[in-house]
């Protein structure tokens, strides 16, 4: 494998390693049953040293190696995790982060300008270690010696009396045949040091009758004392790795990388306590006691054997139940993570964005061959394209589909975001995240964060109040925020609320009148006054703080949003909190249109938006109409674009629907449905907000695709927009 | 000159023959015609020349956006230069074609292809450096920030266009702005 390639996957790989222990982090101190969360930190910090490992980043390993330690010792419940740990633990997790990104920048050692920062940082964590001995220092005594290491210099320390590498090796079934002699191997490592135990391991060995004695079946586990390193060891075995199986793990490791082993040997589902032994996780002197114990003689094929073996030596205190535990959750764990890993594979989004044009090229094209079918009336040309649209918009589907990810990952990141902000404003707060499970376009994902962080930073800092002034209102103490996400009638909503004092319309009237925002004897509805914190150049923060009040967030987050295609509205009530909604497409590649003709310019309008079609009517001399007993005010499109020529006899009205609005928009022709491919509009047309984006038509020629919510702000004359202009 | 392109296209033959060759240098330049006066564009600036198809109107923008074409798959904006120049918009005729041309962002980030309706092409010139002189302050009919020289094609003037400014996005962008605020009031 090209190292580079697998370099990045470390990288990628320990990305969301460390978000997942972050997260897991932030969930201790919510969750009240912590051994779920710490494992999930342990495993992390796991994984990254081992990768590492592989990759000799030694400065990785080294520090994981401490975090690892104090981890691991929390899990034995030597140390109890606290705040503390955890406020120092996510910087860990920052600090690893720093340093994977650094890998990414091509560095492959430490940094000399992070290494202060590092090294600060690991004499914490020692001293939190420290405490663990002094407590528990009985355990000290456990065989396993796990938090005894210590630390950085796995090489080159002085070992104790059960500190040795171990060799797990299976060689291959034709060595013998190939030409080498097993036993020239263990020859040759003996020169590297001293092979202080060794087990042969005869359990493939098929009954004599069928045994061919060309053939090698034998496995060793041996226990190797010297002060090579990694590289040379595996060295040894040069010659004969492509076809054995060959695992090497370095003294001092935790008892997890012996579960690994034990997991990994083909003999895996046998003989648990009796590897454990191999391992050197226990000595061959509690192996008597424990055997001594055992009824029945020890007898490999039998399956039951490991466990009585694994429950008589926790018996006999040999090994502490948490080794055993530990071993089987890890099987379990383990063996559920790799059936997920073998149901997804990992692609390039370059990719998956190349195959979204592509079948975007394909709508197009196949919309043609529709338009070329029905025009020479070739039945059965058209019957074929029929089935070929029905194809290709399931292509379409499945294949936007690869680029929806979930919302959960986003949100999680606000843990973080919560409790550090929470923190430095001195305020406690918490966050409940809702709908994680909603699925939306990769592309959205990638730029709703930004907006999102604005907001939940401004609803921390301006809405949820100090808690002496919760306590005081008779509400508690803590303060919420809440993420939610949920998917309505082909957007997906994102709705950021707080409990804390909502907005005041007096204080931001004022504020819009004395910025100009707005005219002094202007009358506006309860909404358009809130929606006038999303105005360029408003804040009003009495106290600006780092976080916001500078009054460049909230119309930031609203140009944002509206690149997006999507739109933002805020609803509070004054000493209740205050929700920010924001509704965004769930792909910004293709849509469902609908297409309207309007003089000889042809307009796409999402199909989402459409509630209905209706005939031309309209009560005389006014711009609504009857529908079934309710006015409907509509637009007529011709007008709003100023475009020439008369209406023809048959006008339509499209109604749509946007959130709880309804409006009707008169146009000339229906056109019927259309798989809308989106093409981006120059920046020239930025001003023209009615409009969203273009479009190619079976014919080739250009629509331009309508902006709905843009459009009814537009006629509706009363949108913040409309006030602005 | 070469006539082997000349049956692809019937008017400016010239023109195209010289783009396809590759041969351009920085000296070269396109010249074509607005109504009865001749402008030239550096020929480094052109992507093609097609002729005059079907464009959808871009509602709500100034005259001279033209509208957008579909140039193979991309959705190109076509300005009108007469409209730009503050004259009447070309009226479509037989020679009427559309020069694509690429023009740096405003803001720096990358290029921008564009589409020039123009009148007719006539022909790709060479003109040495010392044949160009500076734009005069005063006295074109054009903005004098359009002009980014003269040049001097067999004893005739010819403008040379700064279709950086010409094409500005930011101030087509100003322009609607206007043209929209207009809309609603």
């Amino acid at each position: 494998m090209n190292l580079d390639e697998a370099l990045q996957t470390f990288i990628t790989e320990s990305r969301e390693l460390l978000e997942e222990m972050e997260n897991a982090l932030l969930n201790v101190d919510i969750a009240g049953d912590q051994s779920e969360a710490i494992n999930a930190i342990f495993r992390a910090a796991h994984t990254i040293k081992g990768s590492a490992g592989l990759f000799s980043l030694d400065h990785i390993v080294a520090f994981t190696h401490v975090v690892e330690s104090l981890l691991d010792e929390v899990r034995d419940g030597r140390v109890v995790l606290n705040d503390e740990m955890i406020v120092l633990l996510l910087s860990c997790c920052d600090y690893l982060s720093g340093m994977t990104d650094a890998l990414a920048a091509g560095r492959l050692d430490a940094d000399p300008d992070t290494a202060p920062e590092g090294e600060m940082l690991l004499q914490q964590l020692r001293r939190h270690m420290a405490g663990g001995h002094a407590e528990e220092a009985q355990a000290a005594d456990a065989p396993l010696a796990v938090h005894a290491e210590p630390g950085v210099e796995r090489i080159d320390q002085e070992r104790g009396d059960s500190d040795y590498w171990h060799i797990s090796l299976r060689f291959g079934r034709g060595v013998l045949q190939n030409g080498m002699d097993p036993i020239a191997f263990l020859r040759y490592l003996a020169k590297l040091g001293k092979i202080v135990g060794i087990a042969t391991v005869p359990d493939a060995m098929p009954p004599a009758e069928e045994m061919d004695a060309e053939l090698c079946y034998l496995g060793f586990e041996i226990a190797f004392d010297s002060t090579a390193d990694r590289e040379a060891i595996a060295g040894v075995f040069e010659f004969v790795q492509d076809d054995c199986e060959i695992r090497i793990i370095p003294p001092h490791s935790k008892v997890s990388h012996y579960v690994d082993l034990i997991r990994a040997l083909p003999e895996q589902a046998a003989r648990l306590g009796e590897i454990l032994v191999r391992c050197g996780s226990v000595t061959s002197h509690e192996l008597e006691g424990a055997l001594h114990q055992q009824s029945h003689p020890d007898n490999p094929q039998d399956e039951v054997v490991p466990q009585q073996l694994g429950s008589i030596l926790v018996g006999a205190g040999s090994v502490p139940p948490v080794v055993v535990e530990a071993a089987l959750a890890k099987q379990k764990q383990v063996s559920e993570q790799k059936a997920q890993e073998s149901r997804s594979i990992r692609v390039d989004s370059d990719k998956l964005d190349r195959l979204i044009d592509l079948v975007g090229e394909l709508i197009i094209a196949g919309a043609r061959a529709n338009m070329i079918g029905q025009h020479i009336q070739n039945t059965e040309l058209q019957e074929c394209t029929s089935t070929l649209s029905g194809l290709v918009e399931e292509v379409r589907d499945a294949a936007l589909e690869l680029r929806m990810v979930k919302i959960g990952a986003t949100f999680n990141r606000f843990q973080r975001v919560v409790h550090d902000v929470a923190r430095e404003l001195g305020k406690d707060i918490g966050l409940i995240v809702d709908g994680e499970d909603s699925e939306l376009d990769k592309t959205v994902v990638e730029k709703i964060g930004d907006p999102l962080m604005h907001l939940v930073r401004n609803a921390m800092d301006h809405g949820i109040e100090p808690g002496d002034v919760r306590v005081a209102n008779g509400k508690p103490a803590k303060g919420m925020i809440k993420l939610n996400a949920f998917h309505e009638s082909g957007s997906i909503v994102i709705e950021v609320s707080d409990d804390g004092g909502g907005l005041r319309k007096e204080k931001i009237l004022a504020k819009a009148v004395e910025r100009g925002l707005v005219d002094a004897d202007r009358k506006l509805t309860d909404s358009e006054i809130y929606n006038l914190i999303f105005e360029a150049g408003f804040s009003t923060a009495e106290k600006i703080t780092n976080l916001s009040g500078r009054g460049v967030g909230m119309d930031v987050v609203k140009r944002n949003i509206t690149a997006l295609r999507g739109s933002v509205d805020v609803s509070s009530k004054e000493g209740a909190g205050t929700t920010v909604t924001v509704r965004l497409p769930l792909t910004l590649a293709i849509i469902d249109g609908f297409l309207v003709q309007v003089g000889s310019s042809v307009f796409v309008i999402p199909l989402d938006m459409i509630e209905e079609c209706i005939e031309y009517a309209t009560e005389p001399g006014q711009d609504y109409c009857n529908l079934r007993g309710q006015v409907l005010p509509f637009v007529r499109l011709r007008e709003l674009f100023r475009i020439d020529g008369a209406a023809t006899r048959r006008e339509s009205i499209v109604v749509l629907k946007l959130g709880n609005h309804r409006a009707g928009l008169a146009v000339d022709t229906l056109l019927g449905e259309f798989q809308t491919v989106i093409k981006p509009l120059s920046p020239m047309f930025s001003e023209v907000k009615c409009i969203s984006g273009s479009t190619i038509l079976g014919s080739g020629e250009v629509a331009l695709i309508l902006d709905v919510a843009a459009l009814m702000q537009a006629v509706s004359g009363k949108g913040v927009v409309a006030l602005a202009a | 000159m070469n006539t082997a392109a000349a049956n692809v296209v019937t008017y400016g033959s010239s023109a195209i023959v010289a783009l396809q060759s590759g041969a351009a240098l920085p000296s070269q330049f396109l010249t074509f015609m607005l109504g009865e006066d001749q402008y030239a564009v550096g020929i480094l600036h052109i992507k093609e020349i097609i002729e005059y198809g079907s464009l959808a109107t871009v509602p709500m923008m100034p005259a001279c956006v033209r509208g957008v074409i579909n140039l193979r798959g991309a959705v190109v904006p076509v300005m009108d230069l007469s409209a730009r120049f503050e004259r009447a918009p070309s009226v479509i005729g037989k020679r009427s074609c559309i020069v694509i041309v690429e023009v740096e962002n405003g803001d720096g980030d990358g290029k921008q292809v564009l589409g020039m309706l123009v009148d007719a092409v006539n022909a790709v010139v060479e003109i040495a450096a010392g044949d160009i002189e500076a734009a005069p302050s005063f006295g074109t009919r054009i903005r004098p920030d359009f002009i980014a020289g003269i040049g001097k094609v067999n004893g005739k003037f010819v403008i040379l266009l700064d279709i950086e400014h010409v094409l500005s996005s930011e101030e087509i962008v100003e322009m609607a702005r206007g043209t929209v605020a207009t809309h609603h009031n």
